[in-house]
């Protein structure tokens, strides 16, 4: 199983929306995907737990996926966070 | 997965009219608004309580494809949706024991996903152990 993992910097809190947007696109893939931010580390495709990471702006966040589309996944979703952490909500 | 594909539709149903409409909102915004959130809330002329017609037209209306999960506030509301689905047999619905807002919000994201009727049950009721802080 390839793995995959990537870190990015939140331009915005992780507010509800963005966490949606994230957990609707994790549950896309195949691969199992987490998401982890200053230590705690939740199931992407989780929208409660990624809400519960109380990630906030300036914090690192990293997503890691194992599975056949790891690598697609962990793109899509640094894509989803660096977008949507900008719009807010 | 393809994206034609229907979705889970998700019913909340509330001993309050606003109750039931704001998580249906909140729950349709965070999802990305690709699945169909009926609320079913207050009695037939809009007091507290609930209405076994106002759930089973929000039911049919959720109803996509997919099947439909049915979300209860209380468990008074429970008897409701009971006797409704008594007289709807063959209807691909499943009554979720979830926290209200909680289950709302992870069963419509795992709807959207393109999720089971199956999944979006268990995303309601795993939600009993997602904790805010």
């Amino acid at each position: 199983m390839p793995a995959s993992s990537e870190s990015i910097t939140l331009d915005g809190d992780l507010h509800a929306r963005p966490a949606g947007a994230l957990a609707v696109a994790a549950g896309k893939f195949a691969a199992t995907v987490t998401v982890s931010v200053g230590g705690k580390t939740v199931d992407a495709k989780s929208v409660l737990g990624v809400m519960g990471l109380g990630a906030t702006s300036g914090q690192q966040v990293t997503v890691s996926a194992d599975g056949p589309d790891a690598a697609e996944a962990v793109a899509a979703l640094i894509a989803i966070i660096g977008e949507a952490t900008r719009v807010g909500g | 997965m393809s994206h034609e594909a229907p979705r889970v539709g998700i019913v909340l149903v509330s001993h309050s009219v606003r109750l039931a409409e704001g998580a249906a909102d909140l729950a349709g915004q965070v999802s990305g608004g690709t699945v169909r959130v009926l609320a079913a809330g207050g009695t037939d002329d809009g007091e507290l309580g609930t209405s076994a017609d106002k759930v089973a037209e929000a039911v049919a209306g959720a109803e996509a494809g997919a099947g439909v999960l049915v979300l209860p506030d209380l468990g008074s509301a429970v008897l409701t949706v009971r006797a409704m689905l008594a007289d709807m047999p063959g209807a691909r619905v499943v009554l979720a024991d979830a926290p209200f807002v909680e289950g709302a919000v992870a069963a419509t994201v795992t709807a959207a996903a393109g999720a089971d009727l199956k999944a979006v049950a268990t995303a309601a009721e795993e939600a009993w152990h997602a904790r805010k802080l």
